[in-house]
């Protein structure tokens, strides 16, 4: 199987943006609320981080500014949600849809341009690792050669780790989810750390999304291709905790890795390809639903 | 999982706060539009003459416009029933287009049989739609999986795979469009405004909304359903069976998108073109959040939609901006539309003293 090898590098590149969107989403989950909007988010740091690498001519200032207006539309998520008391479910389909048409406008009246936008002055995403450590068998295959994206995406599961289960911010965070009474009776606001944990999801996503593009070096409209919506399935399977999110990510990865490899191998048609993650992800929700039934049927 | 469901009053009319919180979110709305022209086009002035002037400029407009409104009346009314009953219906999408597939393969098949085979067909197209949306609230009824994911998930699946039955398989070589065969003539309903594509598909979008009214507030079922959305706790206490209304709502939310694009197929566009109804099923979903689930109100809602639709697109036409501009301002109905404050906010301090 000499294709194995090549297959584990990408699924690793294609988890990344799942494995991000997936981190913020935790903290949105974790303090009680039904984050949908993920994908809506990270389609709109993949544009504006791509948009203000090419206006700045920097991917680093680039990604960061992108990362602020992802920040922003979390932010009015967030707000319109907890202060103006609206059901979470429908502002997130709002931010999905605000997301696809926003992109698509921005993208006409800029570059007069509604479908693929390549620009040319932005770079191939610069590979991290020296020689010698490619060289280690097997793992240096894998695991070197990737963009700073990834390992900055391994650190921040680490940081996210900590914060969640070693600070008090974090057991502030899943105490929210758990009981927000408990946590107003000892004088704190729920809101601010449900707010809170919508402004990280923002963060991961603009990640996330930049990384999208800027690997492509061009915007494809609907470029995220529900990759928000498996990223919440991605928490679900991941059972809520950090490094479930990992393994589950990176299942996904293989999977899409996998179908990738098959399109070119095997005749079969494209839109059954482009059909496996959401077929994938409903067997693997029903999966983790039927488990989780039988689990509650033996406690109770 | 603990969102809150879909809060709605028990009244079968929208009532006087509801209409002005309503309002007030389609004004919020429609100065999106003006902000945005303002921002985006050149022309703006221009802009906004065809974006609100253009859909009621002459019959052919006019017409397309009220023609738009049919599959979002059936959508709505199929949204309504699904989440007056607690339950979340994301695959109209899917849904709308397995229907009209459906319809037309064996509108084409059973062209023999006449007015029979039309109805047949018709009637198969709902049920293949249902059948979808009911697999998910099977799903939820049997092991607790969120209807609201697995709808949507089951309704981008199909969407692909109707693309390649479109495409591949079912695909018409004669004609330039990726699209089925056409249906017989004699299938196709009369055209009411000509030269616009309005035809007698409105006619049974109104009774669809009469039935869904019935429905709901006159008989047993209609109230047992609402009971259940209402509290399925206290609805189970009172002896409804309410497993059955998990499925039973989400199946016939499901027909009714189906009937929605078989009469899209019969009376617009007699051939399933490739992503024909792409925006449909979600425009659906906005047109029953705006109308409180109310299936009075569904017409209404489905009209202020389809017109934003039309006025986005005579804007696309005769100025420099694009059609996406109509899904930012559903956007922003979607982000206002379930807010409590926004709604309570006229309603009159009431002292407890």
């Amino acid at each position: 199987m000499q294709f194995t090898i090549p297959m584990l590098h990408s699924a690793i590149t294609i988890m990344t943006p799942l494995l991000l969107a997936s981190m913020g989403g935790l903290f949105t989950e974790l303090s009680g609320m039904l984050n949908i909007a993920l994908e809506g988010l990270l389609l709109m740091g993949a544009f504006c981080s791509i948009i203000f690498s090419y206006y700045t001519a920097s991917m680093i200032l680039g990604t960061l500014l992108g990362i602020v207006c992802t920040m922003i539309l979390s932010a009015i998520l967030a707000s319109v949600t907890l202060n103006l008391k609206a059901n979470v479910f429908i502002t997130g389909l709002a931010v999905n849809l605000f997301a696809s048409g926003m992109t698509v406008v921005l993208s006409f009246a800029l570059f007069a341009n509604k479908g693929v936008v390549v620009f040319d002055n932005i770079p191939p995403l610069p590979l991290l690792g020296t020689p010698e450590l490619a060289k280690i068998p097997i793992l240096g295959d894998i695991f070197i050669g990737h963009s700073a994206f990834v390992y900055l995406s391994w650190l921040l599961l680490a940081l996210c780790y900590f914060v969640l289960y070693r600070t008090p911010f974090g057991f502030r965070i899943r105490a929210t989810g758990l009981h927000p009474e408990a946590l107003s009776s000892l004088g704190m606001r729920p809101n601010r750390y449900r707010f809170a944990s919508f402004l990280i999801s923002g963060f991961t996503c603009g990640l996330g999304g930049a990384l999208l593009t800027l690997n492509l070096g061009a915007f494809v409209p609907n470029i995220t291709a529900g990759k928000g919506w498996i990223a919440l399935v991605v928490i679900f399977l991941g059972n809520k905790k950090p490094i479930g999110l990992l393994i589950a990510a990176f299942i996904f990865g293989l999977a899409d890795a996998f179908s990738n490899y098959a399109q070119g191998a095997l005749n079969i048609p494209s839109d059954f390809i482009l059909a496996i993650p959401y077929i994938f992800t409903l067997l693997a929700m029903i999966g983790s639903s039927i488990y989780a039934n039988k689990k509650g049927a033996i406690e109770s | 999982m603990s969102e809150k469901r879909n809060p709605t009053s028990k009244n079968a009319f929208p009532t006087l706060k509801e209409s002005i919180g309503s309002l007030l979110i389609v004004l919020i709305a429609l100065s999106g539009v003006i902000i945005l022209s303002f921002l985006l086009s050149k022309t703006p002035s221009k802009t906004l003459r065809y974006f609100f002037l253009g859909p009621l400029q002459n019959a052919y407009y006019f017409g397309n416009m009220l023609n738009g409104a049919i599959p979002l009346i059936f959508g709505g009314l199929g949204i309504s029933l699904a989440m007056r009953s607690g339950n979340f219906n994301l695959g109209g999408e899917g849904q709308i287009y397995s229907g009209a597939l459906a319809t037309t393969l064996f509108a084409l098949y059973l062209a023999p049989l006449g007015v029979v085979g039309a109805i047949l067909a018709l009637f198969i197209g709902a049920f293949v739609a249902g059948g979808l949306a009911g697999l998910s609230g099977y799903l939820r009824m049997k092991w607790d999986t969120s209807e609201l994911i697995t709808s949507f998930l089951i309704s981008n699946a199909v969407v692909l795979v109707v693309n390649y039955l479109i495409a591949g398989p079912f695909m018409d070589p004669s004609t330039s469009l990726i699209a089925t065969r056409k249906i017989p003539e004699s299938f196709r309903l009369p055209v009411l405004l000509p030269p616009s594509s309005l035809s007698t598909a409105l006619f049974f979008a109104l009774v669809a909304v009469i039935i869904v009214h019935i429905y709901l507030y006159k008989t047993k079922s209609g109230y047992q359903l609402r009971m259940t959305g209402l509290n399925s706790r206290f609805a189970k206490y009172g002896g409804i069976n309410t497993r059955k209304f998990i499925v039973l709502p989400m199946f016939l939310s499901g027909f009714l998108y189906g009937l929605g694009g078989g009469f899209a197929i019969y009376g617009t566009y007699f051939s399933s073109i490739k992503e024909f109804s792409a925006g449909m099923g979600w425009n659906g979903l906005a047109v029953a959040l705006i109308a409180k689930n109310k299936p009075s109100m569904v017409i209404p809602a489905a009209l202020f939609f389809s017109y934003i639709e039309a006025g986005a697109r005579s804007a696309m036409l005769h100025s420099d901006v694009t059609f996406e501009i109509a899904a930012i301002v559903q956007s922003i109905v979607f982000f206002l539309i379930s807010s409590e404050v926004l709604f309570t906010l006229f309603e009159k301090k009431r002292r407890y003293s």
